[in-house]
């Protein structure tokens, strides 16, 4: 240091400056860990005293936590934005079960399981779970992680690895959003999850975009067979108890991005079908169903958005085969 | 492990103060402590070449005690070429390989090996001395300073390039002496002041950059996001001046004093006096281990001395280019440089005086444009940014764009870190520590919602 210092190195101010440094520091440290500990910002149930419920966030990584643990409801659909449109009001209506909606937007299936394992350990009595499986659960090799990082943090089981993540400025933000909340002045949101996407994607509205992500057909039949997703769902859902429902549906996408029979993509089609099917099979009220078709629905621009987001009438149409799942298993009769 | 992430700040940090402040009352602890402090933090982040850079130090020590015995220069040679053999194996094989497959007419496998964390650095740190051991300038060590001298935590993987005569003999000095406090108000600063270029500002740039140059990659960029593309030096500025603050500001915690490494290099007023103000501590080394020895030896006639001078240059800079990445657009960026200086020392000699602030403005330019070589990877995504600029600068993205106001200003405007440091640090003031440690805080929370960003020099 070139410093010119006019006092003395060995000044007591000094010790009483790197006090003050050190106790601004902790300080501030201290008073935003109790706001997160009386408030917990993210609703995850780890911590909170004020008992506030629910939160206010667009993120649905986020807000799958406060929703996933929500005891009104003992059963719940997973996906990503091929799920939203399912709405469990209707399912909760048709099948005596209390739906909530747990799809995040562009999730992937290791993500999805984190949340099934965090709706799992809030969840003593489940009544049903249902999967829109989208191409991501049909890969043949788990791909690296990529963009925005999920908050795996949220949904572990440790407190610690949850607390370290609320040192940051969204956490008092979301945290200030609860006691809003608490206090009456800001909505939480909609509890059962529900959030159609036609209000930015209106009726009429279709776009080019979001080709469905078909994994690449490999080259030999037992490279075909491994399905490292489905294996760690089945690996869950073998856990359960044995008359749990389980429904398993492959959401429809425009008929030109359906494999034609015979090629190379109908083959990985029909294998990652099987795979999925194997999951549910034997399990009483429980069925796999491919929506992903070539008829009528699916050639008509005005049922889609874009290639793989269904609109409402779509939507109903695969409401209603769940429900009939969850009433007659395998034998229910699919109207598509 | 890195020095902006919270298993380093909130864990290892606490904890190696808290053990050395344990093991600084006893002379004999001090050293050891420090080095087992250092290859805990290597093995965080790398694991799997701890056993390397234990091994690299432990031949480079033997060589150098087998050459205080037995006085045969051959030993240092030998073991500086297989310094360098192995710096070359882990981050010039494939590079290597490539280039020789386009020479073959076909493709040689890659190898698949990674890249030790701080490789370039702590191979550079044996060179400089046992060159000067060589040259009958450095003393023998015992081994644990020694070991200390190339994996001490705060400059092991980025630097800065320390000289053995600049640090050995401060390590085992006793921290905790009178005027401790201050040392460690400074070194906060420091770490306070590391922390907001990296985090705040150069990661704010690269959220911005980042997209831009992952589409300049495949093709031309859409009008006005060339001029962003364009400011990428003040991302590597604030990047690498920022963590080179931090390691000042570490090492200062642990009684160790590290050289500087940037002197507000945008401030400069030519290409000469910018390099002389950037990365500091690397330029030295390659002007005492490159440069000087290409310049001093008998390649050429007498009357070629100026050419030899010049080519001297051009070579430098060329592997300073090569240093920072195994690719032809660094060794292109590395001889502009040099072409600069070259030009830069006959305009000095030859011509007319320019006006500061043309030579302000020009270097400015001359570093903006050479930057987006270094990040483009590619002369054709590089060419893309270039093209885009005949565009005009779009303010579309508004409120967004405040890291290339705020950079530039702070670039231009701001004098050097240290001495923004040695002004806050002049007197004791009570009340400046404690919004010091706010500001510390603000940033520890700026980080918890942030994807991490390593810092750009780690990959050198």
């Amino acid at each position: 240091m070139n410093s010119s210092t006019s006092s003395s190195e060995t000044d007591p101010a000094w010790g009483r400056s790197l006090l003050a440094c050190l106790g601004a520091l902790s300080g501030a440290a201290l008073l935003v860990l109790a706001l997160m500990v009386v408030v917990d910002p993210y609703d995850s149930g780890k911590l909170g005293l004020l008992g506030i419920d629910g939160v206010d966030n667009r993120l649905t990584q986020i807000t799958a936590a406060s929703r996933a643990r929500n005891p009104a409801f003992n059963a719940a659909i997973f996906g990503n934005s091929t799920a939203q449109m399912i709405e469990p009001a209707e399912l909760s209506r048709a099948t005596n079960q209390r739906f909530v909606q747990l799809y995040m937007t562009g999730s992937s299936p290791r993500e999805q399981l984190a949340v099934l394992d965090f709706f799992l350990r809030h969840h003593k009595d489940v009544g049903a779970l249902v999967f829109a499986a989208d191409p991501g659960w049909c890969v043949h090799a788990r791909p690296k992680e990529e963009g925005a990082p999920f908050p795996y943090w949220l949904y572990d089981r440790s407190v610690v690895t949850y607390a370290v993540r609320l040192i940051s400025w969204q956490a008092i933000e979301q945290a200030f959003q609860r006691i809003s909340i608490g206090l009456g002045r800001r909505q939480r949101m909609n509890p059962d999850g529900f959030v159609s996407y036609e209000d930015i994607w209106p009726p009429g509205w279709f776009k080019e975009t979001n080709g469905p992500r078909d994994p690449a057909p490999v080259a030999s039949t037992n490279e075909r067979a491994v399905f490292p997703e489905i294996a760690a769902l089945d690996d869950v859902i073998r856990k359960l108890p044995a008359d749990l429902a389980v429904v398993i549906i492959v959401p429809p996408t425009l008929a030109s991005t359906v494999a034609k029979a015979g090629t190379d993509a109908a083959l990985e089609r029909s294998a990652c079908d099987a795979a999925l099917r194997k999951v549910v099979a034997g399990r009483p009220r429980s069925n796999f169903i491919s929506y992903r078709v070539d008829n009528a629905l699916t050639r008509d621009r005005a049922n889609f958005a874009d290639f793989i987001h269904y609109r409402a009438a779509i939507a109903r149409r695969i409401e209603q085969g769940i429900a009939a799942s969850l009433r007659d298993g395998e034998g229910a009769k699919i109207d598509f | 492990m890195l020095f902006n992430d919270y298993p380093f700040l909130l864990v290892f940090l606490p904890a190696a103060l808290l053990i050395y402040r344990l093991a600084d009352p006893h002379p004999h602890l001090r050293i050891g402590v420090q080095v087992a402090l250092s290859l805990a933090f290597y093995a965080w982040g790398s694991p799997s070449f701890i056993l390397l850079l234990i091994a690299s130090i432990a031949i480079n020590w033997l060589a150098s005690i087998a050459y205080g015995r037995v006085k045969w220069p051959a030993v240092l040679t030998l073991v500086i070429v297989l310094d360098l053999a192995v710096l070359a194996l882990f981050k010039y094989a494939n590079f290597l390989l490539a280039n020789l497959g386009l020479v073959l007419g076909t493709t040689l496998p890659a190898l698949d090996i990674g890249l030790p964390l701080g490789i370039s650095f702590f191979t550079f740190h044996h060179i400089m001395y046992l060159v000067d051991l060589k040259r009958g300038k450095a003393p023998l060590y015992a081994l644990d300073r020694y070991a200390l001298y190339i994996a001490f935590f705060p400059q092991a993987i980025a630097g800065p390039l320390a000289r053995w005569s600049e640090v050995m003999h401060q390590f085992g000095r006793q921290v905790y002496v009178p005027g401790w406090q201050r040392q460690f108000c400074i070194a906060t600063s420091f770490i306070a002041l590391g922390l907001f270029e990296k985090v705040v500002i150069a990661d704010s740039i690269a959220h911005l950059l980042d997209p831009i140059y992952a589409e300049a990659a495949h093709g031309p960029l859409p009008s006005g996001d060339a001029w962003l593309a364009f400011c990428f030096s003040f991302q590597i500025l604030f990047d690498f001046s920022g963590y080179s603050d931090i390691a000042i500001g570490l090492g200062l915690l642990f009684g160790v004093q590290l050289p500087y490494n940037f002197n507000a290099p945008l401030r400069s007023t030519n290409i000469q006096d910018f390099w002389q103000r950037w990365h500091i501590t690397l330029m030295l080394f390659l002007r005492d281990y490159v440069f000087y020895p290409l310049v001093n030896s008998r390649l050429l006639p007498r009357r070629f001395l100026p050419l030899q001078f010049f080519g001297a240059m051009l070579i430098t800079m060329a592997l300073c280019g090569l240093w920072h990445g195994a690719s032809w657009t660094f060794v292109l960026w590395g001889v502009l440089h040099g072409l600069a200086q070259v030009v830069c020392s006959l305009w000095r000699r030859y011509g007319p005086r320019f006006p500061s602030w043309l030579g302000w403005a020009l270097t400015v330019l001359f570093v903006l444009a050479t930057g987006v070589i270094f990040r483009a990877g590619s002369v054709e995504a590089a060419w893309h940014v270039f093209s885009g600029l005949l565009s005009p600068l779009s303010l579309e993205r508004g409120k967004h764009l405040w890291p290339l106001i705020a950079a530039p200003l702070a670039a231009f405007l701001l004098p050097a870190s240290q001495d923004l440091v040695a002004i806050v640090t002049r007197r004791p003031n009570p009340w400046l520590a404690g919004a010091l440690g706010i500001a510390l805080f603000a940033l520890l929370l700026h980080m918890g919602g942030r994807d991490l960003h390593e810092f750009v020099y780690f990959k050198f």
